[in-house]
């Protein structure tokens, strides 16, 4: 029975191309222009799912991304998607999906059970029923809730997918392919305006391909169609298709998603499988249409069950006829409509019945296609197991009639599609005649045209979508010559759905949200507890929280609440929707750039000669800087982290210092500047000299330390640490052009101009003398300690030398402009081989800095004093610079403050480690008794047993003290002697050598 | 006596794939190795000195809105309040020049990107509007590519754009240009 319902001719399917796919394991056909909603209902496969709290059968209801009810699980493996709406998937050859939320199978699920226990499951079930005993919560309630609920399965593997942003800009962005928007598209892409057209669905025209309309004498698919062709020949306009408009933001900004690959079974090569938008329009027409909305009847949601709009989708777009015998339910005479259409196409009325007994069309209608005609009444409840198979009809008198049918058509009006007008905090304005609530105050820049603002009829809607899109290209500077609306076929009076929103009477369940399993008693419940409040409602109900936020579900719950509680629609309220308009992958959120290419990765000038060497890498931000370089025999980081250090302790070394933040600093008053941002002074420090110097932040805490050195009167080259470079540039021009804009000095980044090379050992000057030309004097008396010099290495090379250490020993800085940078770290070696020289990686540094008692990271944490860091002394007095005065706060000079100190581990043998708390020995370790922690740790080689940093209160006085690094999450306790932070050559007399 | 040092870019093919169009390139991908470049900063109360010194050297305008006017090999965008990015394809010495001048021409790498599909495929990255009517020769903008800082001016018609980052991102920001690209025939070929 391949396709039994489709129709022999309609739709806009291309019957030439057959697609195969599979469901729940079984193979269908279908057609190329289907969705997998519109091929099951072809194939006659009504049961698509079960529902999330009663696993009740469930099938198509609607034909958009409202959907509420067909979800499944699309895809397989890492491409499986959980909750894909089957009215929004394009069919694809070899597409495979399954249906959810049942166990064993689809037909018979065992867990629909639950609806035997429904009464436990009502409106706010998991703050009542699982109240008491608390102890069962985890154990029994959570995993059988888990096991029950919930809907599809997300994939397990890593999305094998890539996504991608674009940024777009335009004079106007066209929310919607309908009339409206065709027209609005048409009205200001001919004037020459930038436009961008975007629309959910893969065919454009929206409501112009589900409804048999005639537009100046064309069908209205092909009017639709004609109007995207001109608009696509525009070279100024873009046509977005399968693009969701999701949000609007401040100034303009509107988030849409494309999906680029979703109607292929895989993305092709390099494609993205989506595409998010970020859209900068200067007005923007919102052409959404509307959505239609139901009636609350018993067995509502049974298959079969469907929107009468939707009904008419299939039929007119896609030449399926829904069902084989239908009733209509509606209170508006746009059903009339779905009555006409349903018998042109050979299905039967069973019967219409006019819920308020108003609507001439629909009468007219029931009476043209022969079929018995019920004014006000309602369906009480449809029939079915799996599907409808009948319904029973109450009839104004409360008689009850019993109708066979496999279709039961509903509207109870239409809800304009104005969610995007509310994302700013619009609030929709209730309109009585329209039953409707239209939009209020919008974004700026934002025109609601078309069913989206109301007005309903097709003839409206192109002219007021013209006459936006007019205006629109006005504004952008283009006139726009007016545009012809065209003649469409006769309109009969708007009847709208002004309720009843509810049959009068149903024991069965008449569901208001099915994809949250929301009913009718629900609402009643909610009310009767007190809930009437719509935000209560709508959280004590779950109504309207559902992946689709309500679309055919918020007026319905309103309405009805409205009613229980004797107030008018406005006086109940109304929740805004937010941002997104539909469920958007956390992958396209994401972007491109996921994984290694989060960030940026930057790579210092040595790092491709690392690579060849073997070097073992450590992220250090957005850096990769050698962590060590490991030689063979060597058996862990360890070994060769201490052979490095014992090369530079007793030769020579190099490290890729380049990571630095450097900042070239230049004008009159440069020297002005640094006295203000550093604690020492810089205005004394001699040309050709470096000097050390520490910056505080505005709240007298340490921000940053480095070198700084003066090339001229008004020349200095700054170095910070690597992780504060651009904190402390930031804070440069802040100082600059915020606090003292008189002073004249001006700021370069240089970070990455110099590759600088730290030479560290014994023998480096050795080194050093090899590299630099002829003519320059590296010696200790032309280039002492924390002495600087413009000189040239390699035959030529422009550089720079500083006598600058980091590790304690002679060292020195060389630096070379950073194209050299490959060239002078193989220089550098080759030069160094006489001496036994090897580089040194971020690990041996560490080490060596701990040895000499260096502040760093750990130490300038954001929450140290200069005083704490032993650096007290070096503020001047005679001069004010940032962060003075909150230094001297009481709580910053106490005394007391824990203040950095050495420590090492009484029993020589025992390991430090840093985050240890200090106490007295013979304390309790508790936060009253707690005298300080320990920020670094190392094993010094140089002194043969583990070393720490830290910092303890009273520390002066506590020199040779015995006291108890508290660990209680590692090794436990040990006992530490308070030192001197200084291990390795407290005099100082290498760096001088 | 060591040799000399020689000169190298902050790409290599593994950091930095380079990649061959099918048929005719959407977008190519070059790295600019021919640019001397410098960071000049007026100082106070000099601001025409520094004009009137750039007009007699080179015989240009220095730009007061975010535009890059050339002359000959050299060529000043407009860098900020005061601030200029001078860069020449000669051996131009800008330190001459009445200002903060810091050289800049190992500080910086310049990626060209164009072609028919170069607007496109920065638009994945950037976020400005670099549409013709909003944005054309001459035209300088400092902003970001994904999160990488850079200063863009669009060279010539063809469109040309070429963005100037520092030299330590260079890497990335053609890794992250050649992945936009691939989907829109780029071809990406290392110095």
């Amino acid at each position: 029975m391949a396709q039994s319902h489709r129709l022999p001719s309609r739709g806009l399917v291309d019957r030439a191309r057959t697609i195969g796919f599979r469901f729940d394991g079984r193979s269908y056909e279908g057609h190329a222009g289907d969705t997998l909603a519109s091929a099951l209902l072809a194939n006659g496969v009504r049961l698509v799912g079960r529902s999330f709290k009663y696993h009740r059968p469930r099938g198509v209801i609607a034909s958009g991304s409202e959907e509420p009810n067909a979800l499944v699980e699309l895809r397989t493996g890492a491409r499986r998607e959980p909750n894909t709406k089957a009215t929004t998937v394009e069919l694809f050859d070899g597409l495979d999906a399954q249906s959810q939320n049942r166990w064993p199978s689809l037909a018979f699920d065992l867990m629909s059970v639950n609806q035997l226990a429904s009464p436990v499951f009502v409106a706010g079930f998991y703050y009542k029923t699982f109240m008491w005993p608390a102890k069962l919560w985890e154990k029994l309630y959570e995993p059988m809730i888990r096991r029950a609920a919930g809907l599809g399965r997300a994939a397990e593997a890593a999305d094998p997918d890539d996504y991608e942003k674009f940024t777009a800009h335009c004079d106007l962005l066209v929310v919607g392919a309908g009339p409206a928007g065709l027209a609005a598209a048409l009205a200001a892409g001919r004037a020459g305006a930038r436009v961008i057209l975007a629309d959910e669905d893969f065919v454009l025209g929206g409501r112009l391909n589900a409804d048999r309309r005639v537009i100046d004498g064309a069908t209205s698919p092909d009017w639709a169609a004609r109007a995207v062709a001109e608009l696509e020949s525009l070279p100024e306009v873009t046509v977005l298709r399968r693009t969701t408009v999701l949000a609007a933001y401040d100034g303009g900004v509107y988030a849409a998603l494309e999906r680029v690959s979703d109607h292929i079974a895989v993305p092709a090569a390099h494609q993205p499988r989506q595409r998010l938008w970020r859209i900068v329009a200067t007005r923007a027409v919102l052409a959404a249409g509307s959505l239609e909305r139901p009636i609350a009847f018993g067995n509502n949601d049974l298959p079969g069950v469907m929107l009468a709009g939707a009904a008419r989708t299939y039929l007119n777009r896609y030449g399926v006829a829904p069902g084989k015998r239908a009733v209509v339910y509606a209170s508006t005479s746009d059903a009339a409509r779905t009555v006409l259409d349903l018998s042109a196409a050979g299905v039967e009325i069973a019967a219409v019945v006019d819920a308020r007994g108003d609507a001439p069309a629909l009468q007219e209608a029931a009476k043209a296609a022969k079929a018995p005609l019920i004014l006000g009444g309602s369906i009480a409840r449809a029939t079915g197991w799996r599907g409808v198979s009948g319904c029973e009809i109450a009839d104004a008198s409360g008689r009850t009639l019993k109708m066979e049918c496999d279709l039961v058509a509903v509207s109870g009006g239409w809800n304009p599609s104005m969610q995007l007008s509310t994302h700013l905090g619009g609030r929709p304005v209730w309109d009585d005649a329209k039953a409707a609530f239209l939009p209020g105050s919008c974004p700026p820049g934002m025109t609601v045209v078309g069913a989206a603002a109301g007005a309903f009829g097709l003839a409206q809607a192109i002219a007021a979508g013209a006459q936006a899109g007019v205006e629109a290209a006005s504004d952008a500077g283009f006139a726009a010559s007016a545009f012809d609306v065209p003649s469409v076929d006769p309109e009969p009076d708007v009847v709208y759905g002004r309720g009843p929103w509810r049959s009068p009477s149903t024991s069965a369940k008449a569901f208001v949200d099915l994809q949250n399993d929301v009913t009718v008693k629900d609402v009643e419940l909610s009310a009767r507890e007190g809930f009437v409040s719509v935000e209560h409602l709508k959280r004590y109900t779950t109504l309207g929280m559902a992946t689709d936020q309500g679309k055919t579900a918020n007026l319905l719950g309103l309405a009805i609440m409205a009613d229980v509680t004797g107030r008018t629609i406005p006086q109940t309220g109304m929740t805004l929707s937010r941002p997104p308009f539909a469920p958007v992958a956390i992958g396209a959120l994401g972007g491109a750039h996921r994984g290694k290419e989060f960030k940026p990765t930057r790579l210092p000038p040595s790092h491709f000669w690392a690579e060849e060497q073997g070097a073992v890498f450590t992220e250090t931000g957005q850096w990769m800087r050698a962590a060590y370089f490991p030689r063979s025999g060597e058996k862990d980081w360890f070994e060769s982290t201490m052979r490095e250090v014992e090369t530079v302790r007793t030769k020579v070394g190099v490290y890729d210092a380049s990571t630095l933040g450097k900042i070239d600093i230049q004008g009159p008053d440069a020297a002005a500047l640094l006295d203000k941002v550093y604690i020492n002074a810089f205005a004394s420090l001699a040309v050709g000299k470096a000097r050390y110097g520490l910056m505080l932040r505005e709240d007298g805490m340490a921000m940053d330390d480095g070198t700084t050195t003066r090339l001229s009167d008004t020349h200095y080259y700054m170095t910070t640490t690597t992780a504060n470079a651009a904190a402390v540039m930031r804070h440069l021009e802040y100082a600059k052009q915020w606090l003292w804009p008189e002073l004249d000095v001006a700021f370069a980044s240089v970070t990455d101009q110099w590759a600088q090379y730290a030479i560290a050992g014994p023998r480096s000057r050795e080194v050093v003398a090899a590299l630099v030309d002829e003519g320059f004097d590296v010696s200790n008396e032309a280039l002492p300690y924390m002495g600087a010099t413009e000189l040239t290495v390699c035959g030529g090379t422009r550089a720079r030398l500083f006598r600058l250490s980091f590790s304690g020993e002679l060292a020195y800085e060389l630096a070379v402009p950073a194209r050299y940078g490959d060239a002078m770290i193989r220089a550098i070696i080759k030069a160094g081989q006489p001496f036994g020289i090897c580089p040194y990686g971020a690990e041996a540094l560490s080490v060596m800095r701990i040895e000499k008692g260096h502040a760093a990271g750990p130490e300038l944490n954001g929450t140290t004093a200069a005083a704490d860091l032993g650096m007290g002394r070096m503020a001047s007095k005679k001069k004010d610079f940032i962060g003075r005065a909150m230094a001297g706060r009481d709580g910053l000079a106490d005394p007391a403050r824990p203040r950095l100190v050495g420590f090492r581990p009484v029993d020589r043998s025992a390991r430090l480690r840093s985050g240890s708390h200090l106490v007295a020995r013979g304390a309790e370790p508790s936060a009253a008794n707690d005298a300080g922690y320990v920020t670094s740790t190392a094993y010094s080689p140089s002194n043969g047993h583990w070393i720490g940093l830290g910092f303890l209160a009273r520390a002066e006085e506590r020199m040779g003290e015995i006291v108890i690094a508290h660990d209680p999450l590692r090794d436990g306790d040990i006992e530490v002697e308070v030192v001197s932070p200084v291990f390795v050559d407290p005099e100082g007399a290498r760096l001088r050598a | 006596m060591p040799e000399a040092l020689i000169a190298k870019s902050p790409l290599r093919p593994h950091v930095a794939s380079e990649v061959s169009a099918h048929g005719d390139a959407g977008v190519t991908l070059r790295e600019r190795l021919d640019l001397r470049l410098a960071q000049i900063s007026a100082l106070r109360g000099r601001e025409q000195e520094l004009a009137d010194a750039v007009r007699q050297a080179f015989g240009v305008e220095l730009p007061a809105t975010s535009k890059r006017v050339v002359s000959g090999p050299v060529a000043f965008a407009w860098a900020g309040p005061g601030r200029w990015l001078a860069s020449s394809t000669a051996e131009t010495d800008f330190s001459a020049l009445p200002g903060a001048v810091s050289d800049q021409s190992d500080g910086r790498a310049v990626l060209s990107v164009s072609g028919p599909k170069a607007r496109e495929t920065l638009a994945t990255l950037i976020s400005l509007d670099l549409h013709p009517r909003a944005f054309a020769t001459g035209d300088v903008a400092l902003t970001h590519a994904a999160s990488i800082a850079v200063t863009l001016w669009q060279s010539d018609d063809a469109p040309t754009y070429e963005l100037v980052c520092f030299r330590t991102f260079a890497a990335t920001l053609w890794r992250w240009i050649a992945h936009a690209g691939a989907s829109r025939g780029i071809d990406a070929k290392l110095g």
